[in-house]
């Protein structure tokens, strides 16, 4: 949800950054989301069309790597990925309460011309 | 050319958060943030609480709604400072939004802060505004599928409280159904069973709070 104030956000992170390196044109963004911020990546890519017009980033490609979540057992050490929020332990049975991946929320990389 | 950016995009968010919250620290607040739908409780909750730790606290409230001013009124008509956000149509409060209310409130007078989030189980998990204390409300009637359907806000809060629980008997909520699916999301929740309108429950919330805020500030 918000995908329109996130691309507002990823716009102005990827204009600074460009303008950082003299850039004429942004070509690609590499996006990395992890799965427990419920973005929706769909609705980022048609913001952003809409966003980007008539800036150096109009056009660049967006690729989203999504993040699965990755938990680790307190108990015993064990990590899993977390597939529909089932965080218990694959060893012992008890509940992971450490995630170790999930929750990235990035502009990972831009590409430049 | 590829360049390396590694920049969160809730950046701007996290940083007022950890402002607001050096602010708090300065000054020596406890910050609630309380969640629920809308209905689900919370100005009736937040009035129960502050009738339980007034007098040992000085408590403000910021109060978040799409609009009106009908709950900061509420507050107020108890003769506790409010600040009333209107958000136009945002669905969540952010820490910008709280920086700014708080330009409102005395707070060299405050030792406790509760901001009423806008009635929503889904957005405010992802926006820090700063706080001690994340306070998730879910009442009898809403049904006990809401975990489930809402795993982060459950997973993020810290204390859950199962509001409205005179209800009980008129329903067909599963309280351990409710129990099984938070545990698995969040070992660590504290839950509290109480009924704002018969007080049941309410002394072992205040004196858990009272707790909570005594080691705090």
């Amino acid at each position: 949800m918000h995908e329109l104030g996130i691309t507002e956000n990823i716009i102005s992170i990827v204009l600074k950054h460009g303008e950082k390196e003299d850039a004429k044109k942004i070509t690609k963004i590499t996006l990395k989301i992890g799965e427990l911020t419920q973005v929706v990546g769909d609705c980022i890519q048609f913001y952003f069309d809409q966003l980007s017009k008539d800036t150096i980033a109009e056009n660049a490609e967006l690729v989203i790597e999504y993040v699965p979540i990755k938990v680790r057992c307190a108990d015993c050490g064990s990590e899993k990925e977390a597939s529909n929020y089932d965080f218990t332990c694959p060893s012992c049975g008890a509940i992971c309460t450490e995630f170790t991946a999930g929750r990235e929320f990035l502009v990972d990389d831009i590409e430049v011309e | 050319m590829k360049v390396d950016v590694l920049e969160n995009i809730l950046s701007v968010n996290e940083k007022l958060a950890e402002e607001n919250r050096e602010l708090f620290d300065k000054k020596k607040i406890f910050v609630i943030n309380l969640m629920a739908s809308p209905g689900a409780g919370k100005t009736s909750f937040i009035l129960k609480t502050i009738a339980g730790i007034k007098d040992k606290f000085k408590v403000a409230v910021i109060e978040g709604d799409v609009a009106s001013q009908v709950d900061a009124e509420k507050i107020k008509a108890h003769g506790i400072p409010s600040v009333q956000i209107n958000t136009g149509g945002a669905c969540h409060l952010e820490a910008n939004m709280i920086k700014n209310a708080l330009k409102h409130l005395d707070l060299d007078n405050v030792d406790v802060l509760v901001i009423e989030n806008v009635g929503n189980l889904v957005c405010p998990a992802d926006f820090k505004l700063g706080e001690d204390l994340k306070v998730l409300i879910l009442s009898i009637p809403e049904g006990d599928d809401k975990p489930l359907k809402y795993p982060l806000m459950f997973a993020e809060t810290d204390v859950l409280i199962l509001n409205k629980i005179d209800l009980l008997e008129l329903s067909d909520f599963d309280q351990d159904r409710v129990k099984d699916v938070t545990y698995k999301l969040n070992p660590d929740l504290k839950t509290f069973k109480l009924s704002c309108k018969s007080d049941q429950g309410i002394k072992e919330w205040v004196d858990w709070l009272i707790g909570r805020i005594d080691e705090a500030i």
